[in-house]
């Protein structure tokens, strides 16, 4: 510790260096933390499906729908337990204020508070997602209030919405339009998730009646945007999920029948192989910074040459003045993986809270963003294992130096 | 009186590829304790190669340096740098002060390398820069001296750990005449009044009077005057 302070003068030699490496590296980390903490939470999404439950959807595009008869088909294959249609809303608040709807289809869509919304067979669905907890008073009222809908804990807290309350959506998808304006709804129930027992759980979403979706969009046929299905046994997914689309090979409207998880895989995957992507560009990022902090680390040992040779001639050892070079090389990491965690903690504080963002985020199911601490210590580490790696090379030039070769040089 | 310095039969040669160069040839000095000693000679003459062999910064290739009766010549790497950090002071030509660190911190510096805790440290630093005349600069940056104080805090530097020995090599060479004076008078009051053995390479004639004893080196030979 006594030489802290010698090694700490030394990185202020050159303040404004030492500051853009150290930003440097923080830069690296902050996408690095940010990244990951995306994946983390991909990842989470993923790890809170189930195995027993499939998914049944058009085989060309999330956004051709299936026929309703598919359901009692899919009903009839054994091993089938329940079937549940589900379509995925995409409904705003509308920017007009709420019980103002006047039946005007042209009202704007308010996406900042954009949140995902799905119509869904009441029953069967929350029977299949026994981690969606709803308070059996309220599950009834949900069951009896066509206009009902249950919204998730998070998305309560952020619209300050209470059972009761009133709100109107309106879908961006053209076919679940209707001519007299924002489908209205009421908040029959508020439901949650045991975050310990299944972490993951998506708990800012609301569920609402797919008959009311249905009547809504009458005469037009609504259609199924999926069929989840949840199986007696788990362990025969594959081969249910072959089995269920093979009763529609020669339709006019084939099916992909795959686990929950790897549909959400899919749906994720439509953004491109996210995980490599993102892995690739944190990978490039450190690669780069190693190259800088390096480079700074090279040019501050060969500027200081002479005070090397000063050093060993006062007695400092070899090994010393190598520890010098390492010391100012990881407190480069230190500082820079400090404020690039904390940068990357503020930024997904900040899109965590930012109105729009995080109703898009949450939208596809990222509603929990956060930095992990097991991100936050990989962060650092990386950036502690770049600094000493950056200080290496240059702190064995050091070690080697010989005294009389750089003073001669003086 | 006692030897302090005894280079015996030393022979030093530098390989460079396929060429040798013998800078010093079968060379033998003694320096008895408490001496002022100034070498002497043309550039290239290996004065300055004899002082590094003397302060333990570069060994001999055949031949014994003993300092205060311990053969340096046959040190490790690590033992020599121990030997240096209590045995011996070197002063530099161009003062080669730490420049982040201020006076007093770099007459600290080699007291670092002691057990000596930070106030310790520190009351010995401030002493030595009381002895060179500088204790109202101790918190003035190299940049803030002129140059002779710096080689003045340089000095201080070099006793700082009371060594046996101090070696000097030109340390008025990058002064003008009044500093130079100065640095002159100072060491011949750490020879007189501290008993420091003294080891000197010049090429001032007028730096080498205050010496001693003067001595010659030619072609690595000492010269007989």
């Amino acid at each position: 510790m006594k030489y802290l302070p010698f090694v700490l003068k030394h990185l202020r030699r050159n303040w404004v260096r030492t500051g853009s490496t150290v930003v440097a590296m923080a830069v690296c980390i902050f996408l690095l933390c940010t990244l990951r903490s995306v994946l983390a939470e991909v990842d989470g999404m993923l790890a809170a499906s189930s195995a027993s439950r499939l998914v049944t959807r058009h085989s060309v595009s999330l956004t051709f729908n299936l026929p309703l008869a598919y359901e009692a088909r899919i009903q009839s294959v054994p091993g089938v337990k329940r079937v549940a249609k589900t379509a995925w809303f995409g409904g705003s608040l509308p920017a007009k204020k709420e019980g103002q709807a006047d039946g005007d289809s042209d009202s704007t869509t308010d996406w900042s508070n954009f949140f995902n919304n799905m119509a869904v067979d009441v029953e069967t669905y929350f029977a299949m997602y026994p981690e969606l907890v709803i308070p059996p008073d309220q599950w009834q009222s949900f069951k009896e209030t066509r206009m009902g809908c249950v919204i998730g804990s998070k998305l309560a807290k952020k619209f300050n919405w209470k059972v009761g309350d009133k709100f109107f959506l309106e879908s961006f998808i053209p076919p679940y339009r209707r001519r007299s304006g924002p489908f209205e709804f009421v908040v029959s129930g508020i439901y949650d998730a045991d975050s310990a027992k299944f972490p993951g759980t998506d708990v800012s979403s609301m569920y609402f009646h797919y008959e009311y979706l249905k009547e809504g969009v009458a005469p037009r046929d609504v259609g199924v945007g999926t069929f989840m299905v949840e199986i007696n046994d788990g362990n025969q997914a594959a081969s249910m999920g072959k089995t269920i689309d093979a009763l529609f090979e020669n339709s006019s409207a084939t099916s992909i029948t795959e686990t929950e998880q790897a549909f959400k895989a899919s749906f994720i995957a439509m953004a491109g192989n996210l995980a490599f992507l993102l892995n690739g560009i944190g990978l490039a990022v450190a690669f780069t910074i190693l190259l800088v902090t390096a480079n700074t680390m090279s040019m501050a040992v060969r500027e200081r040459r002479t005070e090397i040779g000063v050093l060993k001639t006062l007695g400092f050892s070899s090994a010393h003045v190598m520890g010098f070079v390492v010391g100012e090389a990881l407190l480069l990491g230190v500082l820079g993986g400090a404020l690039g965690v904390f940068g990357s903690q503020a930024l997904l504080i900040g899109i965590s809270n930012t109105p729009g963002i995080a109703d898009i985020l949450a939208g596809i199911g990222l509603s929990g963003l956060e930095l992990k601490p097991d991100v936050a210590t990989l962060g650092f580490f990386i950036a502690v294992v770049l600094g000493l790696f950056a200080g290496l090379v240059p702190a064995l030039s050091a070690y080697r130096a010989r005294i009389t070769d750089i003073l001669r040089t003086v | 009186m006692t030897t302090m310095v005894s280079v015996k039969d030393v022979t030093k040669i530098y390989k460079r590829g396929a060429e040798e160069l013998k800078v010093l040839d079968s060379l033998s000095l003694d320096v008895p304790e408490g001496e002022f000693v100034a070498l002497m000679g043309p550039s290239g003459s290996g004065k300055t190669t004899l002082l590094n062999l003397i302060a333990g910064i570069d060994q001999p290739t055949s031949g014994g340096v003993f300092v205060g009766g311990k053969n340096i010549a046959v040190l490790s790497e690590g033992e020599l740098a121990k030997w240096r950090s209590h045995s011996v002071g070197f002063i530099f030509q161009f003062y080669n002060l730490i420049p982040v660190l201020s006076a007093v911190e770099n007459v600290e510096l080699p007291l670092l390398l002691t057990n000596l805790n930070k106030k310790e440290r520190r009351e010995r630093a401030l002493t030595a820069l009381k002895v060179v005349g500088l204790a109202d600069r101790s918190s003035h940056y190299p940049r803030q001296l002129s140059g002779g104080q710096e080689q003045r805090v340089a000095i201080a530097r070099a006793v700082v750990t009371d060594p046996q020995v101090l070696v000097a090599d030109e340390p008025t060479g990058d002064l003008d005449a009044k500093s130079a004076e100065e640095i002159l008078q100072l060491m011949e009051t750490l020879n007189r009044d501290f008993k420091k053995t003294i080891v000197m390479v010049t090429h001032d004639p007028r730096a080498a009077e205050r010496a001693h004893v003067q001595r010659h080196l030619e072609k690595g030979v000492l010269q007989l005057r």
